[in-house]
Parts: structure tokens; sequence; C-alpha cells
């Protein structure tokens, strides 16, 4: 951390290799979301017209296959990077989930109720971050698995029946959907329209969150930095 | 003996002579008679609608046709030099099959009552210059009849006023894959107006008697597309047909009647691109599913599957209804011979995907999701639905909380100023 960005209460949250991963995700799953959900509804106008517009079903599949192994080489790159390198290890470790985030959702509740005095203290990661974590994180694993199925289809055919492809296809699908009401929805609202940071959490771009937001929303980093000395 | 011999040769020789002599001098006076005044160009008549109709013979058509040695009398029964009005030719004192068959004709029937507008045995056959069908030069060779035809049947007058099919009936047999082929390709062997409709009986195709009769369209095609008939006649809607179920297609139900091309042509409804709408058009019907017990939503399972849609999209290599179930030897999935019968899946989804064996076939191939047919993908679809649509509840109702929580927190906030205040 710089002596200016501490001077300007500036406070990095993602590294440039996050930052060069989440901008992947996000392209990537736009990407694939433009195209799959086109086929998925495919007898919608609006779906038709997109298909035409990515020159037919036959290119169609081509670019989201394209987006697919871009998504998949991100994700394994990812899970080695969490796993080995010093920066992933412990941010892995604050993305665990312990009895203290089942703890933490109920005071929030609470606290919104005005049932409770204190809105919880988070950690770098409160739950709201590890359920959109853990949950992409899954819905990746479950959709890649079903896409590679059926994009293979000719070794999917030599041992699955058809009707297990039936099932990897609507998996595929609405995998995608759920994919899409979480990150549309939910994490988009908590990064873009939450009061605390509308009109924009800058830190995917920058890399930095003011150090009051972080005092205000994640007390607990914010103390672990400052006994660090990093603030 | 021998005496009597000779007798029987003189009598048997003198009879020859004479009569040929006989032939020979009637018939060549009686043509050169009549010649010496229907030779003339310029020889007409007024009608009585002021129109003038010229009585010129051309004697070297008239020798050329196929009557052209016998001579004038013969058809002009009462034609000496010189003479008034002559008689009606009848052509059925020679003819009399035709004009039998002629008379139980829509034409013979019309003509009978006195309908002036329909053909007679001249209007196609001509009149001087008549020749065998298998002369290239007659009006009725194979490749000029169509021609004859339309003179009538393009009228657009006559189509109105007595009802006949529509001019772009014609126009589309002329584009179709018989009128190309005879009128462009020039073979004598495509399908041609008599082919299909009769030559002198011909017949409306709703009188149970016309060759056009649907029940009687397989074997009128099946003249000349006799192994397509033979395939036809063992599928279920050959055998559906002949056990006189109307509803069962002929050909013409799939291929179309006056329009039919062929299968690459992209305007054809047996095209890869239009099969499946053509075959839905009885199958996807409620009653005849119903009354034939056929299963139900065909069409839409097949328009959802990865081959409906990749065909939708103009990927004309994607399987359609066709490319499983077979063509015109289609046979109901329980009959061991048909191409989707369980055992036989194998094979044919092999056609395509050579990695599809006996353990994939297991399963539905039309995906109907219910609770009965597809009880799988019916539970995965309904659970993610449950469990999308309860998130996002949820994050709707952690939203609505949050704001609401921060709305009441400032609320206490101003209300504690004020009371502080005063």
């Amino acid at each position: 951390m710089s002596h200016a960005d501490l001077a300007a209460g500036k406070v990095i949250r993602m590294s440039l290799l996050f930052r060069v991963q989440h901008l992947l995700l996000t392209v990537l799953l736009t990407v694939l979301a433009i195209t799959g959900f086109a086929l998925m509804y495919h007898e919608n106008s609006l779906a038709q017209w997109i298909i035409r517009l990515e020159g037919g079903v036959y290119n169609r599949g081509i670019v989201h296959r394209i987006a697919a192994v871009l998504l998949m080489a991100n994700l394994v790159y990812h899970v080695f990077y969490m796993l080995l390198s010093r920066e992933g290890r412990p941010e892995l470790r604050q993305f665990f989930i312990g009895r203290q985030d089942i703890d933490d959702f109920f005071q929030s509740l609470r606290y919104n109720l005005g049932t409770a005095k204190e809105y919880p203290r988070f950690g770098k990661y409160g739950y709201k971050e590890k359920f959109q974590y853990w949950g992409a994180s899954v819905g990746i694993v479950l959709i890649s698995v079903t896409g590679i199925m059926l994009w293979a289809e000719g070794f999917s055919m030599r041992f699955f029946p058809k009707f297990i492809l039936d099932l990897a296809l609507i998996i595929h699908g609405y995998q995608g959907l759920l994919a899409f009401a979480v990150l549309f929805l939910w994490h988009l609202y908590n990064v873009h329209l939450h009061p605390s940071v509308f009109p924009m959490n800058p830190s995917w771009i920058t890399g930095k969150v003011s150090a009051e937001w972080l005092r205000r929303e994640h007390p607990l980093e914010y103390e672990k930095l400052k006994e660090e000395g990093l603030l | 003996m021998n005496r009597m011999i000779r007798h029987y040769l003189a009598a048997v020789l003198a009879a020859i002579v004479l009569t040929s002599a006989g032939i020979a001098a009637g018939a060549t006076t009686s043509v050169s008679e009549c010649m010496d005044c229907h030779g003339d160009k310029t020889i007409e008549k007024t009608l009585p609608n002021g129109r003038t109709l010229s009585l010129h013979v051309d004697l070297q058509a008239y020798r050329g046709s196929v009557h052209g040695s016998s001579g004038c009398v013969t058809c002009h029964v009462d034609a000496k030099a010189p003479h008034e009005k002559l008689a009606k030719v009848d052509c059925g004192r020679c003819h009399g099959d035709a004009a039998k068959s002629y008379a139980m004709s829509s034409h013979g029937k019309a003509r009978a009552k006195g309908v002036t507008d329909v053909p007679g045995c001249y209007d196609c056959h001509g009149r001087h210059g008549i020749r065998k069908p298998k002369d290239p030069a007659a009006r009725t060779f194979r490749l000029n009849i169509v021609e004859t035809c339309l003179r009538c049947h393009k009228d657009q007058a006559l189509e109105q006023k007595y009802n006949l099919p529509g001019q772009q009936v014609m126009i589309a047999y002329q584009q179709s894959v018989h009128g190309m082929a005879s009128s462009k390709g020039g073979l004598t062997g495509s399908a041609v107006c008599p082919d299909c409709h009769g030559n002198h009986t011909i017949l409306p195709g709703d009188d149970p008697k016309s060759a056009t009769f649907r029940q009687n369209i397989p074997t009128l095609c099946g003249k000349c597309h006799s192994g397509i008939l033979e395939k036809y006649e063992k599928s279920v809607h050959g055998k559906g047909m002949r056990a006189g179920i109307a509803e069962s297609p002929v050909c013409t139900d799939c291929h179309g009647e006056h329009t039919i091309s062929k299968v690459s042509d992209l305007k054809s409804p047996v095209s890869a691109r239009n099969i499946p709408k053509t075959c839905s058009g009885c199958h996807d019907k409620e009653g005849i599913s119903s009354r034939y017990a056929l299963p139900k939503k065909r069409f839409s399972s097949y328009m959802d599957s990865f081959h409906g849609i990749a065909l939708e999209y103009g990927m004309t290599k994607a399987a359609n209804c066709a490319s499983c179930h077979g063509v015109h030897e289609i046979l109901p999935a329980s009959d061991p011979a048909s191409s989707v019968n369980k055992a036989n899946l194998p094979k044919t989804c092999g056609k395509c995907h050579p990695n599809a064996g006996p353990n994939f076939a297991k399963g539905d191939v039309h995906v109907e999701v219910s609770p009965k047919k597809a009880m799988g993908v019916f539970a995965v679809r309904l659970f993610y639905t449950l469990f999308i649509g309860t998130l996002v509840s949820l994050f709707a109702l952690h939203v609505g909380l949050e704001l609401y929580g921060r709305w009441n927190r400032r609320k206490e906030k101003a209300t504690d100023g004020k009371e502080g205040k005063s």
C-alpha cells in the first residue's frame, strides 16, 4: 500500500491478479449467458434475434464453447492460485464458512428488525461475500461438468443413457439461470445499489476501497490492518 | 380337286383386285375431288357471329396424319362435291372405346348437357393433322400434352365461368419436379396431365371413380413410383389407407399435388426444413392422436430438442422426423421392424452418432416433461424453479429488510435529534 493511498484513506481490497480474474469472469459469464439463454429460450423472438445476431445456432455454439473454455481455464487457474500462492492461501482461509457466519446472518436480520443493537462485525468477507463466492464456485463446477458432457456428445453417448444427458441439459440450463439470478440480482445489488456503495464499489476496477467504508462494513478487517500497521 | 382350287384362287384374286381397286379409285378420287375446293387457301365461310372460318385443308398435314391414307369420306360420311354444311364428324364410329370413356368424363358429361366450351376430340387431337400420341409432332405427344390442356385450363374466363382450379395450380405444375422434368429436361417419362387425370376419362378428384380420388392416389403414383408404393403399402400409413382409414396419409398429403418438388427443394413440404411441420400437420392434431392412440407432443418435444433447434436455424443435417422414423416405410415403434423400435434404436441413432449404443437408447427420445414420462427431468426442473424462486424471494426480503432497517434507524435518529433539541 502506497503512502499516497494511505494519505487518501484508501485500502487495497483486490490485487491486480484478482481483478483480472474477476474481469474475465464478468465478460465470460455475460457472453455465456447471452449465448446460452438464447438457446434455452429459443422460441422467444428476442432469443431468435440474438441467435441470428450471433450467426445462427452453429456459430452461437462456437462462441459459447470458446467462452466456456476460457471460463474453465480461469477457474482452474483460480483454484491453483487459491491453494498454492502466498496471496491466495490466506484469502481462501478467510472464505471458510463457520458458525460465526450463521450467527452474523441472524444478527444482521435482528439488527434490521430493530431487535439487536449492533450490526455484525465482519472480517474481510461477510456472509454475503461468502455465499456469493461458494455459490458461484459450485455453480461453475456443476455447469462445467454438465457442459462438457453435452459438448463431448460422442463420448457421453458411449457411457451414459440418453436420460442422463437430458438431465445434464436441464441442469446446465437451470444452473445458468440460477447463476444469473444470483449474480444479476444479488451481486449487482450489493456492489452497485447497496446504500453503502452506491453507485459503485470501485474495487473491481481500482482494487481499492476507502478505509472509512472498510471500518463501517468490515470492522474486523479494518482493525486487523490497523494492528498490522497497514493503516 | 385341282379345278376347285383353281376356281377358288381365281375368286380370291379377283376379290382382292376388285376391292383394292375400288378403295384406291374411290379414295383417291374423293380426296383430290375435295381438294379441288378445300386446297384453296382463301376458301372461307362467314359464321353467324361475323367471324370467318377458313375451310382450307392442308393436304400435306393430312397426308402426314394417322388418317392420311384413308379418305375424306371416312369421317365426313355425307360429303359429296359440292356440298352444303356437313354433319358433325363422329369419331366414335371407329373409336368406340374412346368415345364411351369420353362420355363418362367431366368433359363428355358437360358436352352432353350442351356446354360448347368443353373440349371434343379434335380440341386435343387436332382435326386433319391428327398424329399418334407417340409422334413428337402430335398435340397429344407427352411433351406437348401439357400445352394442349393448358390451352383451356389457363384461360381465366373459363376458369371463372366453370369454377375450375385456379391458374396457380397450372403454374405450380409447370414449376414442379414433374413439369420441369418434361418441359426443361425433355424427359418423356415424367408425369404429364393425363398420367394422373386420365385422358378420355377425366373426372374431378372428389369422384370415387376418378384416378385422382384420395383412395386411388397411391396406386396412381405407384404406376411410375412402384418401388416407393411397395414400401408405402407395408407402412402404417399405407396399411391404414388400404384399410379404409381416410385420415391415413396418401402420397399427396406429404408431397403436394401439382406443386410436387424435389426433396432438396427448400420449398418442398418434404424438405428437411419442412418435414416437422408437414408431419405435425396430422401428428399435432388432438383428434388424430387420440383416435389412433398415438403419443402426443411429438412436435413440441422435437422442436425443443437439439435436433429441432438446429434444424430451425437451418442446419439441415440435424435429424428430422424422417431421419429416425423413415420415409415411406414408417412403422409404429411397437413393430419389431420399425427403425424406432427400442431394439433398433442403437442402429438408427448410430447413423449419425456411431457411439450411441444400446446403453444410450435407454429413456425417451422425445422428452415430454411430465412426472409420468420423464420424472428425472421434471423433478430437476421443478427443483430449480422452486429453488431459484425461493432464492430470489429471499434476496428481495433481505434487501427489503436492509432498507427497512436503514429507514427505521434514520427515523429514530431524526426523532432523537428533535427530542434532544427540544
